[in-house]
Order: structure tokens, then C-alpha cells, then sequence
């Protein structure tokens, strides 16, 4: 039963924690038990602590830090996931060097991105700032919107190939109703990717507003009143006041979705199988053909280790953008 | 008085559009999966089916092993997604509410680990699972997140630490251990981010394909993912089977989704803005 009661005193005592802190400490402040027992008590939390994280932490070394560790030796290694792996020195990275298709991955990776991430941003904040007022059937509307995210890739793959499709597909159905006729949309080398691009834009664009209109909700009603009542326009209030604002959810949305889109897969090996040619071909898709259909695991292990160090130096680097950048409190 | 009216419905104009294109792919692919061949090419997406058909389901079903997909999918997602929410709240609760040495090291060893890209952890684990003569079993699909993901760990103990101490505090007082107060005070003021966590959980092992692409060869475990992806290599040609099984990918998860979106929608605040 001490123990138990030993226990309170023992939980952390850290502010923002709740406002119950500072008060938890004391009615046991004066208990002789504390003072007698503090390390058998202290190692008594601790295993049990640890019994508490055991599973997940076996999981996490095992699954995750093994593999990670294990990437950076394999890519030292030539093997083929069969025989005996070969050491070969740094002789995956000196043939990186003059590898055309990679580079081709990494700038058709690139431009993935770049096509993505700010289209899908803005019509998020859009479709955000539309949503965060009191409208009828706004809920409705916000779960709509939300409904693509969950969609299963492959199953979306199909479902875009029909409809890019130039014999029964209703993109090139609606466009000839205007009087267009659509390209050979996923032949094409120069229209493949951005119809990839638009599944995920598609997909995601309500998932990101869910965010967005989280931290829109969260800036004060009166700074926006204020600022209206001083005359200041719309415009200068979005780009004064809510954009600046908005800054902790907006770098929140743009590290998760960066990371997220520079992993391109599904989309790509059901839709295009990286052509035509290889326009669609991404750093995820290329590193999946060198491992499980070439067969040179250590290459594509050197090929991940570069991908990784590539979403590290853009994640550092959108947070070195955001942290110079003031943030508000309002609580 | 006019212009807030017409600018009024011009929002509603462009809200319902965007509406209608989240859920249009939707609702033509299972409008498609009741056509035949002849009027799938025929007729437009978003004319309805009639008369409807079941051909395309029987088709599908004939040719291939449709329900065992489903199933071994199932069983790999609600094995992986009770795990997440046992395992995940074990740790959450260390991580939120305990001290002991090392805590705030592997905490953030946990939130580091969420930027590696699942492709840098693919060979390796293969590696590590082939040692173990997993492949092509259930644990190898099973083993790799059933233990908690970071991301499930830092999602549930941001919830734990906007519970208040006050419960715990007294409960500590009355004797209770922790395994009681995570039983009786924590899970039971968590349902909403357990919901979270169990749906997003679920939804990305339902979802998953590249994992499952790699560890598993044969029929007995291909789930649905790898089959459909298998399906649309062999059968191209038949557009209407293919957007049949595609329909049937999807639905389970528009209804899972449905029934937990109050939480969803509500604890996407949390991961965001904290």
C-alpha cells in the first residue's frame, strides 16, 4: 500500500503538464517512507516504466533502428537477397556517380514535389478558410472532403486509369463537351506524372484542410475584428494577421506532406509502372526494381540512404524557415 | 444585403463542387461495378446502371479468390490494430506520465524515427525476416507495427498529457496501481483517440501494399492490395472486373471511416497544433 502511495509523489512534477502540479507534491512532502527508500523506490518505477515500454521499444530496435543501422552496412555490400553478400567498399556510391536513371528518379521525384505540394496547399488553406465560418452543412461538408484520404492507392490507380482513359473515360467524356480533345493522358511522357500528381492532390487536399482549419479555429476571433474595425482590408488581414498566424499548422502540413510525397509508390506501380519510358519512374519505384527485380539489394540500399538524407536536408530546412519566424501565444 | 447573398451562394457553389469531386470517383466506381461490359463503354460514368447487374461481382469472385483476400487482409489489420492500441497506450502512458532515466532520450528517438522513409527499412527487414523464416507468413506482415508505431505512441501520449492529474492523483491515494489507473481512469477518458488511432491504423494496414508486395508469394496469404494489383496485370482488358474489385477495396473502409469520423475530425486539432 506505501508503495502505492509513493507512487503520486514520483510523478513528474513538469510544467504544462497540468494544473494540478504544483500542488501534487506536498501532502506527502513530510512522509518519513519518502526519504528512507528513495532508490529501491526509484528503480521500482523505472522497471516499471520500462515494463510499460517493453514491447513497443523490442518492436522499435528490432523493426526499425536494426533496419536503419542495417541499411548503411548493406550498402557497403553487392548482394542479390540470395547467395552471400560481397563487401565492395563505397562501390555503390562511386556507381550513383554515373548512374543516369537515378538521377532521372531524383528529379522526376522533384518535380512530383514541386507539382504537388503547392497546388494541394493552397486549395487546402482555400478550401480551409471557406470552411471556417458558420455555414449550414458545414460538418457535411468538412466530412466529404475528408472522404478521399482513406482511399486505397491501388484500388485509385485503377479507378484514374479508367477515368484518364481515351476510350471511356470521363476527363477526355467532359473535356470534349467543351469542345477539347485530351491527350493519350498516361502515354504521354509529359502528362503521366502530372495525372499522377493528381490522384494525390485529389487524396490528400481535404485530409491537409482538416489541419489547417484546426489552426485557422484557433487564431482569436477579435485580432481579425480589430484589424477590420482599423480599416485594414481583407487582403492585408490574410496576409497580416491569418497566414502569419497560421504558421504552426502550416509547417506541421508541409513536413508531414513533403516527407509523404517524396515516397511516392502505390500510385506509380499500379498506373504507369514508371513510364512511359521512365517519366514517372520515382527514387521509392526505382529503389523497388534495383532490390526485388534486379536484385541488387546493396545498391538499393545506397539509393535509400540518399533518398533519406534528401527528406532530411528538406525537412531542416523547412525547420530553419519556420523557427526564424516569430510564433504567438494566445493562451 | 445582395452582394453577402450572392457571395453567399458563389461559396456554397464552389463548396459543393469540390464535394462532388471527393466523392465522384467513388460513387462512379461502384456505379460501374454494376454494368456490364457493353455499357460500361457505352454509357457515361455517372449514368446509373440499369438494369443493374451482378455479373461483375460473380465474375469476380469466380476467378479469383476474392473473399480469401479480404480475409487475409482483415486478419493481418485487426491484428496489427489491437496491438497498436494495447502497445501504444503502454508506452504513452511511460512517456506521459512516469520519470525514469533515459525517458525523454527515446522519446524522442521514437519522433525522430517517424522522418525514415518506409522504403530505407524494406530491405533490411526483409533481411531480418527471411533470417527467421518468416516469409510468406502472417508475421511477417503482422510483426513489423503491431508493437506500436511512433507515430501511434506520440499521438496517444499528447492525448494523456491533456487529461488532468487530479484523477490519477486521487486514485493514487486509494491504492490504485498503475496498471488500474491505465485501465480505469486513462482508457476510458481516451476513446477518441483510440478510435483515431485504431481507424488510421486500420486504414493503413488495409491500404498497404509494398510491404506485402515483398513477404509474401503465395495465395494463402496475398491480401488485397497484392491481389488487385496481380488482378489488373491479368486482366487489363476487363475493365469491369478490375473497377469491381476496386469497389470492393474501398467500401469496407468509406464504412469504417464513417463510423469513427467524429473522432477523427475532432483529434486531428491535437496532432496538429501541439
Amino acid at each position: 500500500m506505501t508503495d502505492n502511495r509513493e507512487g503520486l509523489t514520483t510523478a513528474p512534477a513538469r510544467p504544462g503538464d497540468g494544473p494540478a502540479a504544483p500542488t501534487r507534491e506536498r501532502p506527502f512532502a513530510g512522509r518519513p517512507a519518502r526519504s528512507r527508500r528513495p532508490r529501491r523506490r526509484n528503480l521500482r518505477r523505472t522497471v516499471e516504466a520500462y515494463l510499460l515500454i517493453g514491447p513497443s521499444l523490442v518492436g522499435f530496435l528490432l523493426f526499425l533502428v536494426a533496419p536503419i543501422l542495417g541499411v548503411f552496412a548493406l550498402s557497403l555490400f553487392s548482394w542479390n537477397l540470395i547467395g552471400t553478400p560481397q563487401f565492395v567498399g563505397l562501390a555503390n556510391y562511386r556507381r550513383l556517380a554515373s548512374d543516369g536513371e537515378a538521377w532521372h528518379a531524383l528529379t522526376n521525384t522533384v518535380y512530383y514535389v514541386l507539382l504537388n505540394i503547392p497546388l494541394q496547399t493552397v486549395l487546402a488553406l482555400a478550401l480551409a478558410i471557406a470552411l471556417n465560418r458558420k455555414l449550414r452543412g458545414g460538418k457535411v461538408l468538412r466530412v466529404l472532403f475528408v472522404l478521399p484520404w482513406m482511399a486505397m492507392p491501388v484500388a485509385l490507380g485503377i479507378i484514374w486509369n479508367w477515368a484518364f482513359d481515351p476510350r471511356s473515360g470521363v476527363v477526355d467524356h467532359l473535356l470534349s463537351l467543351v469542345g477539347i480533345t485530351g491527350p493519350n493522358w498516361l502515354t504521354s511522357t509529359g502528362w503521366a506524372m502530372p495525372v499522377i500528381a493528381s490522384v494525390n492532390i485529389w487524396q490528400y487536399t481535404g485530409y491537409t484542410m482538416l489541419f489547417l482549419l484546426a489552426g485557422l479555429q484557433a487564431i482569436p476571433q477579435h485580432l481579425n475584428e480589430a484589424a477590420s474595425m482599423d480599416g485594414v482590408n481583407a487582403a492585408q488581414r490574410f496576409f497580416k494577421i491569418t497566414l502569419p498566424l497560421l504558421r504552426p499548422s502550416m509547417f506541421f502540413v508541409l513536413v508531414t506532406n513533403v516527407i509523404g510525397s517524396f515516397q511516392l509508390f502505390d500510385t506509380v506501380f499500379v498506373m504507369t509502372q514508371g513510364g512511359p519510358g521512365d517519366s514517372t519512374t520515382t527514387m521509392n519505384y526505382y529503389i523497388y526494381q534495383q532490390a526485388f527485380q534486379f536484385f541488387h539489394a546493396g545498391y538499393a540500399a545506397t539509393l535509400a540512404i540518399v533518398l533519406f538524407a534528401l527528406i532530411l536536408l528538406v525537412t531542416a530546412g523547412q525547420f530553419l524557415y519556420f523557427r526564424k519566424r516569430t510564433v504567438y501565444d494566445f493562451s | 444585403m445582395t452582394t453577402t447573398a450572392i457571395r453567399r451562394a458563389l461559396l456554397y457553389a464552389v463548396l459543393l463542387g469540390g464535394a462532388l469531386i471527393s466523392i465522384a470517383p467513388y460513387l462512379m466506381t461502384v456505379n460501374a461495378a454494376f454494368k456490364n461490359t457493353r455499357s460500361l463503354f457505352s454509357t457515361q460514368a455517372w449514368t446509373p446502371a440499369s438494369p443493374a447487374t451482378f455479373s461483375n461481382f460473380a465474375a469476380l469472385w469466380s476467378q479469383y479468390d476474392m473473399s480469401g483476400f479480404l480475409v487475409h487482409t482483415l486478419i493481418v489489420a485487426v491484428a496489427v490494430t489491437a496491438g497498436q492500441v494495447v502497445f501504444c497506450s503502454l508506452s504513452a502512458y511511460a512517456f506521459a506520465r512516469l520519470e525514469f532515466p533515459g525517458r525523454d532520450l527515446l522519446f524522442w528517438a521514437f519522433v525522430a524515427t517517424m522522418m525514415v522513409p518506409q522504403i530505407v527499412t524494406l530491405v533490411p527487414l526483409f533481411l531480418i525476416m527471411s533470417h527467421f523464416g518468416l516469409i510468406d507468413t502472417y508475421r511477417a506482415l503482422i510483426l513489423p507495427t503491431v508493437f506500436g508505431t511512433p507515430y501511434g505512441i506520440f499521438l496517444v501520449r499528447q492525448y494523456f498529457r491533456t487529461i488532468p492529474m487530479d484523477l490519477e492523483a486521487a486514485a493514487r491515494i486509494d491504492g490504485a496501481s498503475t496498471w488500474t489507473i491505465l485501465w480505469r481512469i486513462m482508457l476510458p477518458l481516451s476513446r477518441p483517440i483510440m478510435a483515431t488511432l485504431a481507424t488510421v491504423t486500420f486504414i493503413n494496414s488495409w491500404n498497404n501494399l509494398l510491404w506485402p508486395l515483398m513477404v509474401t508469394s503465395s495465395e494463402r496469404t496475398t491480401v488485397v492490395t497484392v491481389g488487385i494489383s496481380a488482378l489488373q496485370g491479368q486482366y487489363a482488358s476487363q475493365l469491369n472486373i478490375v473497377l469491381t474489385a476496386a469497389a470492393v477495396a474501398l467500401l469496407p473502409l468509406i464504412a469504417v471511416f464513417l463510423l469513427f469520423q467524429r473522432h477523427i475530425v475532432r483529434s486531428i486539432a491535437l496532432t496538429g497544433m501541439k
